[in-house]
C-alpha cells in the first residue's frame, strides 16, 4: 500500500462504514487514477471533497425508515443524555442511581426499547423523590452534595415536577415506539460524551448571583448537537430533527419556564438560541428548491 | 449534476470516465473532486434518474458503471431547453422599442 493510498483510506473514514464497505474501493481506485505519478499527499481539493461528501452521506443515511419513528426516539436519546448529565456530578454520593441512569442510556441508545423504559422508570423515580425531598426506594441523605463537576446540590434549583416532566416524556416517547412495534436504530457512542461534558458546570458565564446558573458547557452540546440536526434536516429535507428538537426544547423550556420571574438576558439569548435552532429544523426541509434536482 | 447526465447521454460510464467527461465538455471549467461527483451520482441514482449499469472489478477493486435513466434523459433535456430560452433573451437581436419611445393609443 503506497502513502498516498494510506492516506486516502484515512481520508475515507468520514464516510459512514457501511458505506466505506460498499464503495470505498471504488472512490479509492478513482482518486488513485486521477493522481499525478509520483504524488505521495492527497490534494487539497480531493481531501475536503471526501471530508464533506462523508458527512453528507453520513447525514442522509440517517435519514432512512419512519421519519416520527426515529426523530421521536432521537428526541428520547437527547432527553435520557440529558438525564445522565443531571446526575453525573453527583455519581459520589449516588452511584448505584447514577450507574442505573447510564444503563438507561446504553439501552436507548442500543434500541432496547423494555429495558430502556424499567431502567428510566427506576431511574425517574428515585429523581423525583430527590428533587421533591421524600423518602423513596432507598435512604438518600439530602441535599444531595456536588462534586468537582458541579457547585449546587442536586436539584437544587429544580422542582419534582420539572424532574418528573423529563422522565415523563422520555417514557411516553418509549411507550409510543413499543406499542407501534417500533425497533430503533443503534445510536452513536458519542451521546455518552455529549452526557458527560454537558455535567460540567463550568466555565462560568452567567453573573454568580444568578439563582438558575447554566454552564456554557452544557449550551455548547446543545447548539452543536442542534446545529448539526439543522444540517441533517437541510441536507435530507426530512422532518425527524425537527421532532427530536421539539421534544428536547420541550424538556429544557421546564427549568426556564419555572425560574421566568429570575431570568436574566444571557438567560433569554440562550432560552432564544434554542429556540431558532429548532425552529430552523422544523423549518429546512421546506427549503426553496434551486433546481429540479436539488 | 446537469454536466453528469450530459456526459452520461454518450453511454454507461464509470466513475472516473464520468469526471473526464465532465472535464471535456466544460472546457475544463468544472473538475468536481471524486467526493463531490460520488455525492452526486448516489444521489441521481436515488432518485431513479440514472441507474447501475453493470459492475466489474478491476485491480481487485468495484467499479460500477452508470447508465442515464429515461427520466433523466427528459430532465436533461427539459433543463436544457430552458437554459436555451433564458439564454435566446440575451443573445438574440433585440426587437423592443425602449419604453420611452413606445407608441400610445
Amino acid at each position: 500500500m503506497t502513502a498516498l493510498e494510506r492516506r486516502y483510506r484515512r481520508l475515507l473514514l468520514a464516510y459512514p462504514r457501511q458505506y466505506r464497505v460498499a464503495h470505498g474501493d471504488e472512490l479509492l481506485d478513482v482518486l488513485l487514477d486521477s493522481a499525478t505519478p509520483g504524488q505521495s499527499s492527497p490534494v487539497l481539493r480531493e481531501a475536503w471533497g471526501l471530508l464533506r461528501g462523508g458527512v453528507r452521506t453520513r447525514i442522509t443515511h440517517q435519514a432512512r425508515g419512519s421519519a416520527w419513528a426515529d426523530g421521536l426516539h432521537l428526541g428520547i436519546t437527547a432527553v435520557s443524555a440529558a438525564n445522565l448529565a443531571a446526575l453525573l456530578p453527583y455519581t459520589g454520593s449516588l452511584p448505584p442511581w447514577t450507574l442505573l441512569s447510564a444503563l438507561a442510556l446504553l439501552a436507548v441508545m442500543r434500541g432496547w426499547v423494555w429495558p430502556a423504559l424499567a431502567l428510566t422508570f427506576a431511574t425517574g423515580v428515585k429523581a423525583v423523590a430527590i428533587a421533591g425531598g421524600w423518602p423513596l426506594l432507598d435512604l438518600t441523605l439530602l441535599p444531595v452534595y456536588p462534586s468537582a463537576l458541579s457547585d449546587r446540590p442536586l436539584f437544587e434549583t429544580s422542582s419534582p415536577v420539572v424532574v418528573a416532566a423529563s422522565y415523563g416524556v422520555a417514557l411516553s416517547g418509549l411507550a409510543v415506539l413499543i406499542w407501534r412495534r417500533h425497533r430503533p436504530r443503534v445510536r452513536s457512542w458519542w451521546w455518552f460524551a455529549a452526557a458527560v461534558v454537558a455535567s460540567w458546570a463550568g466555565p462560568s458565564w452567567l453573573p454568580d448571583k444568578t439563582w438558575f446558573p447554566i454552564s456554557l458547557s452544557k449550551m455548547a452540546v446543545e447548539v452543536a448537537a442542534l446545529g448539526l440536526a439543522v444540517a441533517g434536516a437541510y441536507l435530507a429535507r426530512d422532518p425527524r430533527w425537527a421532532l427530536a428538537a421539539g421534544i428536547y426544547l420541550l424538556v429544557t423550556s421546564g427549568d426556564l419556564g419555572l425560574h421566568a420571574d429570575d431570568l436574566t438576558r444571557q438567560h433569554l439569548a440562550y432560552w432564544g438560541v434554542l429556540i431558532v435552532l429548532t425552529l430552523a429544523t422544523a423549518f429546512a426541509p421546506y427549503r426553496q428548491r434551486r433546481h429540479c434536482l436539488d | 449534476m446537469y454536466f453528469v447526465l450530459t456526459a452520461l447521454r454518450g453511454g454507461p460510464l464509470h466513475g472516473h470516465a464520468i469526471s473526464k467527461s465532465i472535464k471535456e465538455l466544460s472546457s475544463g471549467r468544472v473538475q468536481p473532486s471524486v467526493g463531490t461527483l460520488y455525492g452526486i451520482l448516489e444521489r441521481l441514482n436515488e432518485r431513479g434518474v440514472i441507474a447501475v449499469d453493470r459492475e466489474e472489478t478491476v485491480n481487485g477493486r468495484n467499479r460500477r458503471y452508470f447508465r442515464i435513466t429515461d427520466e433523466g434523459q427528459a430532465l436533461v433535456e427539459a433543463e436544457a431547453r430552458r437554459m436555451q430560452e433564458a439564454a435566446s433573451l440575451v443573445l438574440r437581436p433585440t426587437t423592443f422599442a425602449p419604453l420611452g419611445s413606445r407608441p400610445t393609443a
